[in-house]
């Protein structure tokens, strides 16, 4: 049975009423809406909120999962404090979160840019899927991918570095420390196929032409228009791509644990990897949950921000 | 289309107009961006059909004959890794967009006591990272007993798909014009009438970009199966990408070719779906406002 059949049927007087049939509607309350929602709040409840606060509650306890877990107060959160790998842990996400909403979006925005000035829709389609193709593969065959490039005796970019003659510059760019989180940042360069891109793009397509026409009777140029109309335009996706950027570094992770173990000397070290670390490694269930909660307000805390700095700026906005 | 040009010269098809000439340097400048992008991919395709001493006497331009046996190679290693991804991914893809649509149709719909609460409630998940939830889930499918099975794999990711899939199909099905749901109820359609023959047929697109954005996410989840997943056969492609990569650390041939069949599901769905996608973008930004 669909649960949506579970609907109280409409009254034939009700459906007869040509007059605003919703406002009707509104009076009388559908029953066989709760029963429709059921199946996808009991998931999500019992798998989404439920492990979530279980967490928050066991991150106080010395948590023994199965057995009986000592409640310890706050002395999870006291030895997160003086963590220092914890902290360094952020510090590198810290970087990763520069570039993120920088360079990685400054060059999506280029291309975007690049792909409107294009006078040919048909171009403008063809590059713009090939542009996002990378985004069909895997993240972890990605990963794997760069790993491949940057390795220190087969890969292609010590083999380039040679090639032209400055075999100086050859690295081991995964187990140096001093390179290891900038190799890992620059997996995907030139950062194109991503949101940031599509965002930007769509954003950009959807200014309609006749303002573009308007700017260049007015005698705008390129750079002009980019400046007064584009970025100005442009502005009310940055909420959306920061809030996007926020999740993104904070769940960073899956490519130190693949390319780096976090290495060399803790220089590729997250906040995802000394979770795992802490649970999975050495056990201590409640210092786990203690650190994903913290990594949860965190997130609640920036998205917050965002969203309510987003909406100060609201008002005077070009919308 | 160039602006009205001149008395026509057979010699040049075009002449070279300022607008001609900006696009000529803009699509130089994207090529090199697209190629440099897809540099890693090209590499990828160009080994997986060498053999071992073909890529260590020329690493980097393509050699003749063609090795395609490697692809028969890597697929013995590759196929469970396909066949768990694939099974993975139609239940989790099935799953969210019934119970997606479903709820998004009620909660766009119909008015009632709770409505913005239940969809606060089911959109608050958004902000819930995946991996700040990890300890906590793996406790709980622990202690249900199902680690190292298909619902360990399906349980999560129809999780968070479905909270994507209820905001995205609300929004969208918010957004359809109500004269077609007022006209279905003055014509005496049933509320699984105005689901089924109504919101289903107009929500395709949207449709189209939750299965894909479920898609998408089964060949990403890397940290869950790789936590809980022991058995060879119930690995999806990302943790069996790299226990492959570990089986085939020097034949690089097999290995690229391993990699680019495991890709191919998904490289497939997205060029058959890529407008769906581009559309669900869009709609996210409706959502944003």
């Amino acid at each position: 049975m669909t649960p949506a059949a579970a609907f109280p049927a409409k009254t034939p007087e009700q459906g007869a009423a040509r007059s605003p049939v919703p406002r009707r509607r509104q009076r009388r309350i559908p029953w066989g809406v709760y029963l429709a929602l059921v199946p996808a709040l009991g998931l999500l409840g019992f798998f989404g909120y439920y492990p979530d606060i279980n967490g928050l509650v066991h991150s106080l306890t010395n948590w023994e999962p199965g057995f009986s877990s000592p409640f310890v107060g706050l002395a999870n959160y006291r030895a997160m404090w003086h963590d220092s790998l914890w902290w360094e842990s952020f510090a590198h996400i810290g970087i990763i979160f520069a570039v993120a909403v920088t360079a990685m979006w400054v060059i999506p925005l280029a291309a975007a840019e690049l792909l409107i000035t294009l006078s040919r829709p048909r171009w403008r389609l063809f590059f713009r899927y090939l542009l996002i193709v990378p985004l069909a593969f895997s993240p972890v065959i990605q990963v794997l991918t760069w790993q491949f490039i940057y390795d220190p005796n087969v890969g292609v970019l010590n083999g380039f570095l040679g090639q032209v003659g400055l075999t100086a510059l050859e690295k081991n760019w995964l187990g140096d420390p001093g390179t290891a989180l900038w190799a890992l940042i620059f997996i995907n360069f030139p950062w194109i196929a991503g949101l940031p891109f599509l965002i930007f793009s769509a954003g950009l397509q959807n200014i309609p032409g006749e303002i573009f026409d308007a700017a260049a009777i007015d005698g705008a140029g390129r750079w002009k228009r980019f400046l007064a109309i584009d970025l100005p335009l442009l502005l009310r996706q940055i909420k959306l791509l920061f809030f996007l950027a926020v999740v993104f570094v904070l769940q960073y992770g899956f490519a130190p644990y693949i390319a780096t173990q976090g290495g060399p000397d803790n220089a590729t070290t997250v906040p995802v990897l000394r979770i795992v670390g802490v649970a999975f490694d050495a056990g201590e269930w409640g210092y786990a949950a203690a650190l994903s909660t913290t990594l949860l307000v965190i997130m609640m805390l920036m998205s917050g921000l965002t969203l309510l700095a987003g909406r100060r700026r609201a008002p005077r906005g070009a919308r | 289309m160039a602006a009205a040009p001149a008395p026509p010269t057979r010699v040049r098809a075009r002449p070279l107009t300022p607008r001609r000439l900006t696009d000529l340097a803009a699509a130089a400048i994207l090529s090199c961006l697209a190629f440099v992008g897809l540099f890693p991919y090209l590499y990828m395709l160009e080994t997986a059909v060498k053999s071992n001493s073909q890529f260590s006497r020329n690493e980097a331009t393509p050699t003749w004959p063609f090795r395609f046996g490697n692809f028969a190679t890597a697929w013995h290693g590759v196929a469970p890794y396909l066949l768990s991804s694939i099974i993975v991914a139609a239940c989790v893809m099935s799953g969210c967009i019934l119970l997606g649509s479903v709820s998004g149709f009620v909660l766009a719909r119909y008015r009632f006591p709770g409505r913005n609460f239940f969809f606060g409630l089911i959109a608050l998940l958004l902000m819930v990272p995946n991996m700040a939830s990890l300890i906590p889930l793996f406790v709980l499918i622990r202690g249900l007993g199902l680690l190292n099975s298909y619902p360990d794999l399906i349980i999560p990711q129809l999780t968070t798909q479905t909270v994507f899939s209820v905001v995205l199909m609300k929004t969208y099905i918010g957004h359809l014009p109500g004269e077609l749901f007022d006209a279905a109820q003055i014509d005496g359609a049933s509320p699984a009438r105005t689901y089924w023959s109504i919101t289903l047929p107009l929500a395709r697109p949207i449709i189209g970009t939750v299965a894909l954005f479920s898609v998408i996410s089964v060949w990403s989840d890397y940290f869950w199966p790789e936590l809980t997943i022991v058995t060879n056969s119930l690995r999806t492609v990302p943790v069996g990408a790299q226990f492959f990569q570990g089986e085939l650390t020097t034949s690089y041939g097999p290995l690229f070719a391993g990699y680019l069949i495991a890709s191919l599901p998904l490289l497939i769905l997205f060029v058959a779906l890529a407008k769906n996608f581009l559309a669900g973008i869009e709609g996210g930004l409706a959502l944003d406002r």
